[in-house]
Order: structure tokens, then C-alpha cells, then sequence
């Protein structure tokens, strides 16, 4: 039996414990791609967020997950072990492509069509060049904007995955909405611009 | 309405749709900083929106949810296996038990039968003689040092296989070359569960 809409993530995972294959596999497949795009993000590598994506379904299946229904819901439970998985994945040096820097080689996401090939065109770009933006941002800051902006994470789900207070939550929003923007406004500005000295007048 | 006090007092994040009251619409109208901020802002989180749209369709590969449902048939099947066998554990120790029990006091017995034995009835072995080393018609032997069976006594009876070398200890003579082989016997216990009394079958 599939997870019914109202029935709350202990009760599935109970379920789940007890042997119930259709709600391990409705709740996986109402959650995997939120945490596969989540771990794309942070790990630029599509190999990375295929093999943590199963890592966390995997722990949940454990006796001692760890999850605990009293400090959040199932959801920022497995956006936090995600998390950690990269991390420990990045620690390890095994990231496909440094952080800190241009994401030039990560696999692009699938991009919609627009019928319009000039405003496609320019849609794709401007897309594209915020893309690159959230991926050069510091970790700390990329991951909040994808789980509250992307993946449209609730606050304090955000803050359960982060391990960090809520008020924490939205000052990294902040400080990271607002890193995009210089970002994308650099990237707006032509680099030889700045670089022009007015003329000096001879006569 | 000063700078700070517009963003203080905007309601939602600037990325969402606004309704501005009229002293913001105020604002907004004579501050040029702070309309291009907002703006940008807006701009901001249409664009996130848009990329978290185009990003919505992807998803873990196929072959990660089939890994996954292998691993959950593993561990559930197995976490039943265990439960089904559950009950083997205990079975297992208490027939170890038993063997050793009734094998220890077979070849602990210190008195040596001196013929071999006749076969007078179980019931008749409660009030045997006090040597307690004849065989009753059934052919259950009386284990030295065990106690008699009291004539209500529940009592019950355990297959074994045990060192043919046992028979030895009770007074039957058998050939070396056969000692080593095991005998199937009937080991009698008493309501205590010690053995009293054993019957070799071949």
C-alpha cells in the first residue's frame, strides 16, 4: 500500500520497518528528486548525486537511522544526511569539480524548451549564468539557496538539514541572495568597461 | 518612510508578489536606490524560479530505485529468516544440554555390572534393588548414582546418540574395534530433567 497523503512520516517509516516495500518505494519516489537535485548541486557530479541519492534511502532503512520525529520532519532528515554524505564525499577529495570555482564542466541540467529561439536564447542564458552563480557560491550559502529557493524548503526543514537555527537560516539567505546578486551584476558588466580610462584631453 | 524602515516593514521576502501599500508605492516612487534594489531582487527569485523549474525534471536514475528495492527485499527477507529460526537457538542449546548431561553421567557411573543384565519393567525399576544396575523389560538400565523414578513421577524420554564406549561403563562388554562407533539409545530423565535410566536400541 502506497503512503496515503495525510499519513505522517513516522507512520510511513514505521511501515517501512515493519516491511511494507509500497511505502519504501512511494516514499522514495515522492522524495528522491529533491534530494537528487540537491545533491547535484552541492557535488556538480551527476555519479555523485546518483550514489548518495541511494546512500540515503539506504539509511534510512537501518534500525539506527537516527531519525527522530520530535526534532523535524522525514524531509529535512534526509536533506541532513544528504548533506553530511557530500560532505564527507568533498572531504575525501573525490569532488568531480572544485567548489570554490567556476563550475565550467558540471553536467548541465535539463534546461525547458521555449518555442521562441531569440527569447529561448536569451532565457537559456540568463539561466545558465544564474546557474553558474549558485554553483560558485560558498558552500554555506549554496546549499540554503537550493533547499529554500529550489527545492522551496520550509525554514525550519532547512534548519533541521543544516543543523543550524532558523534565524541562521534566513541570514544565510540573505547574505547569499545578496552574494548573487553582485555576482550576476558583475557578469552583466562587460570586464573591458571598467577597464577604459577617459581620454586625455590634448587640446 | 525612511530607507530601513521600507525594508523593515515589507511584509514577504522581496522575491515573492508583492502588495505593496501606499507608503511603500511612496517610497518606492521618490527613492531611486531603493526601487532598482528591489527590482533586482524580484528579478533575483523570478529567475531562481525559473531555474528551479528547469531543473524540476530531474531526477536519481531508474537503476537506483531497482538497487534500492534489492536492498530492502535483502534485509526484510533476512530480518524473517531470523525470525523464523529464532526458535533454533534455544532447541539447539537445551538437546547440547541434554547430550552432555546424559553422556557426562553414563561415563561418570562408577559401578560395573558384573553379568549382563536381565530386563525387569520400567515401572518395577522405581522400587528396583538398591544397586539399581538390572535392566527392566523394557531394557532401560538403571544409571548408577541416579535416583530411583517415584512411581507417580512424570517422566521423559530423549533419542540419543551416545559413545559406544557408554556401554561399556554400564557392564557390556564390546570389542575395540567398535568403541569408537556411537549407539543409538533412550535416555529416560526424571521430572528434574536428570537422566535416571538408558536403554542402548541395537
Amino acid at each position: 500500500m502506497m503512503p496515503g497523503p495525510l499519513e505522517s512520516d513516522e507512520e510511513v517509516l514505521l511501515r517501512i520497518r515493519s516491511g511494507d516495500e509500497a511505502a519504501f518505494l512511494g516514499l522514495y519516489r515522492r522524495r528522491q528528486g529533491a534530494i537528487y537535485r540537491f545533491i547535484l548541486h552541492l557535488s556538480a557530479s551527476a555519479s555523485v548525486a546518483e550514489d548518495i541519492t541511494q546512500e540515503v534511502f539506504l539509511a534510512l532503512l537501518r534500525k539506527e537511522c537516527g531519525y527522530d520525529p520530535d526534532r523535524g520532519t522525514l524531509s529535512g532528515y534526509l536533506f541532513g544526511i544528504a548533506r553530511k554524505l557530500v560532505l564527507r564525499h568533498l572531504e575525501r577529495g573525490r569532488a568531480d569539480v572544485p567548489l570554490e570555482t567556476d563550475a565550467e564542466d558540471a553536467p548541465l541540467p535539463e534546461l525547458a524548451v521555449v518555442q521562441d529561439p531569440l527569447g529561448d536564447l536569451t532565457y537559456r542564458e540568463s539561466i545558465e549564468g544564474l546557474r553558474r552563480a549558485v554553483a560558485t557560491l560558498p558552500r554555506r550559502y549554496r546549499e540554503v539557496v537550493v533547499l529554500c529557493d529550489l527545492e522551496e524548503v520550509d525554514y525550519a526543514d532547512a534548519a533541521v538539514a543544516l543543523g543550524c537555527p532558523i534565524g541562521t537560516v534566513r541570514s544565510r539567505l540573505h547574505r547569499a541572495r545578496a552574494l548573487l546578486l553582485e555576482k550576476l551584476n558583475r557578469e552583466r558588466t562587460p570586464q573591458g568597461v571598467k577597464e577604459l580610462k577617459p581620454a586625455r584631453v590634448l587640446i | 518612510m525612511n530607507c530601513q524602515e521600507f525594508w523593515k516593514r515589507l511584509s514577504k521576502p522581496p522575491g515573492t508578489e508583492l502588495d505593496l501599500g501606499g507608503e511603500h508605492r511612496a517610497h518606492l516612487a521618490e527613492c531611486v536606490a531603493c526601487s532598482a534594489h528591489l527590482a533586482r531582487q524580484q528579478e533575483l527569485a523570478h529567475g531562481l524560479r525559473h531555474l528551479a523549474e528547469s531543473t524540476r525534471g530531474l531526477r536519481a536514475p531508474g537503476r537506483v530505485e531497482g538497487r534500492l528495492l534489492r536492498a530492502f527485499r535483502a534485509q526484510n527477507g533476512a530480518t524473517a529468516g531470523m525470525q523464523r529460526n529464532r526458535w533454533l537457538v534455544p532447541l539447539c542449546w537445551a538437546t547440547a544440554a541434554v547430550l552432555l548431561l546424559a553422556t557426562g553421567l553414563l561415563l561418570t557411573g562408577t559401578r560395573q555390572p558384573a553379568t549382563p543384565h536381565s530386563l525387569p519393567a520400567v515401572a518395577e525399576m522405581a522400587s528396583a534393588d538398591p544397586d539399581g544396575t538390572t535392566a527392566d523389560a523394557e531394557g532401560f538400565i538403571p544409571l548408577p548414582d541416579a535416583e530411583r523414578i517415584a512411581p507417580n513421577e512424570d517422566v521423559n524420554l530423549v533419542r540419543m546418540e551416545v559413545p559406544r564406549a557408554t556401554m561399556m561403563a554400564l557392564g557390556f562388554s564390546v570389542s575395540d574395534d567398535r568403541v569408537a562407533e556411537p549407539v543409538e539409545a533412550d535416555v529416560l530423565l526424571g521430572s528434574d530433567g536428570l537422566a535416571r535410566a538408558v536403554r542402548f536400541l541395537d
